[in-house]
């Protein structure tokens, strides 16, 4: 995504939206000092120190999104059929399913590294690319997985809430993936030429899979910010257990009566 | 699915009417017992749902608010998921502030569905997993779409009055009570319950006006 963004001289693309970008940038990180200020601890969440840099940057990428990703992935959804559109994220899956495996082993999860280092083989070869999926109806279905799930699965705690220009929502725990899922993808070493059309194909298809997210959040959020963030420390906690978290404690809340503290009713509130 | 419970028959409703007249404590167990069980509950609600979806069109929005929001009010606790959206601060709200609250939220909860489930296109809903621990329930479900990866829905209930009743939904992951506490608190400690009571209410109009 950030690859497609920051390529200039697009011949549709005038400057001007780059001095306004830049312009804009200069204007958020003020307003980040200013509110940094101006919040009182009251108001802020303890649990997201950073928050007075995040927002903004939210901000900043949520203009970006709203102005150029998004009507360019409507676009996209328009003129092409939905067999194309499954094809090609069945392409991009495929292409970075190494960094599944690394981290199937990373995690100790033998079967399903032998599953999946299957998965990739069958997908690459009878799956012409990975454009079609023979792999599942074989009995090796896809896995999610990445280096942060692997930390998180080693016991490294969340880490700090961060938003990162143009990459959108993120963490201390899953920064360092950015880093293994890039040096793990084959593409990451083509030449430039191939990479960045791939890389932008690669983003508006991944936008445009994201629309119908992105439209519950446009309608449900008071605070599209703390919505977004929530929802994704949530939905990694989900990941690192595969989906299945421990549940032993689902029934906590029903002695706690009123709540006291902020702390309380945790149980009803996880991730099960 | 679209007929998850089924009514007693109707000599056993009379066998357990003499039961009831004859003990009074004896019944309340039976009452208790009676009621439908966490799965059933949740397959209510995805029975509704599934018929709005299919019958979207014909309803239209207002035609979807109001066959969901019967079936809403009977399989959801409002009062225990009020208490937990508004954390630390409930226990400072006056009765009437809580039951203003409370209806609101629960009409939101009827429009987002309706804004949701607004067309057909195949999907089904599974039921993987019933756990029953004390007065509280976990079923696990997941809506099964013709093209795409299943989105795992997982519920929460609490046994109230013998009933059971759906407090949390838990959406691939993403817990509906958690991201609203978060959004709830920090609206609640800047402006105060009524501001957000005027926002729930507006997004309910917006999701309205979206429709018509």
């Amino acid at each position: 995504m950030s690859r497609f963004a920051s390529k200039p001289g697009n011949s549709t693309m005038s400057r001007a939206p780059h001095i306004e970008i830049t312009r804009g940038l200069l204007a958020l990180g003020c307003i980040a000092l200013l509110s940094g200020c101006a919040s009182s601890s009251a108001t802020r969440d303890p649990s997201d120190p950073w928050e007075p840099m995040n927002r903004p940057f939210y901000n900043f990428n949520d203009a970006i999104d709203r102005n150029f990703f998004t009507p360019i992935a409507k676009g996209y959804v328009k003129v092409t059929p939905q067999p194309v559109r499954s094809g090609v994220t069945k392409f991009f899956d495929n292409v970075g399913y190494l960094n599944v495996i690394a981290n199937d082993l990373l995690q100790g999860k033998v079967g399903d590294f032998a599953s999946d280092t299957g998965r990739f083989v069958v997908n690459s070869t009878v799956g012409i690319g990975g454009l079609f999926d023979p792999a599942t109806g074989l009995g090796m279905p896809a896995h999610d997985e990445d280096f942060g799930q692997t930390l998180g699965k080693w016991g490294a705690g969340e880490g700090r809430y961060m938003v990162l220009p143009l990459m959108g929502p993120n963490s201390l725990r899953d920064l360092p993936g950015i880093g293994t899922s890039m040096a793990l993808n084959p593409l990451t070493y083509l030449n430039p030429v191939v990479t960045i059309p791939l890389g932008a194909i690669n983003a508006i298809n991944a936008r445009a899979n994201l629309l119908e997210a992105s439209n519950i959040r446009d309608q449900a959020a008071l605070d599209p910010y703390t919505f977004v963030r929530e929802a994704y420390r949530q939905q990694r906690e989900f990941k690192i257990y595969d989906g299945n978290p421990p549940t032993d404690d689902f029934d906590d809340y029903i002695d706690q009566g009123e709540a006291e503290s902020a702390a309380d009713d945790a149980a009803v509130l996880k991730v099960y | 699915m679209s007929q998850p419970f089924r009514p007693a028959h109707r000599w056993t409703v009379f066998i357990r009417s003499c039961a009831l007249l004859l003990c009074g404590a004896l019944a309340n167990a039976a009452v208790a017992a009676d009621a439908p069980a966490p799965t059933a509950v949740v397959e209510k609600l995805h029975g509704t749902l599934l018929t709005m979806m299919k019958d979207a069109a014909t309803l239209g929005y207002e035609g979807r608010v109001n066959m969901v929001a019967p079936v809403l009010d009977g399989t959801f606790d409002f009062e225990t998921i009020g208490r937990v959206v508004t954390g630390r601060y409930w226990k400072d709200f006056i009765a009437d502030t809580r039951d203003r609250f409370v209806a609101t939220f629960a009409r939101l909860s009827a429009a987002t569905y309706a804004d949701n489930f607004d067309g057909y296109a195949g999907e089904t809903f599974e039921t993987l997993s019933e756990e029953v621990k004390k007065g509280a329930a976990l079923v696990k479900t997941r809506i099964v779409k013709r093209d795409g990866k299943p989105v795992s829905l997982n519920y929460v209930l609490n046994q109230r009055d013998g009933e059971w009743r759906i407090v949390n939904v838990i959406a691939d992951g993403v817990s509906d009570l958690a991201l609203k506490r978060s959004e709830y608190g920090a609206v609640i400690a800047k402006e105060g319950i009524d501001a957000l009571i005027a926002k729930l209410n507006a997004k309910i109009a917006s999701y309205a006006a979206a429709k018509t």
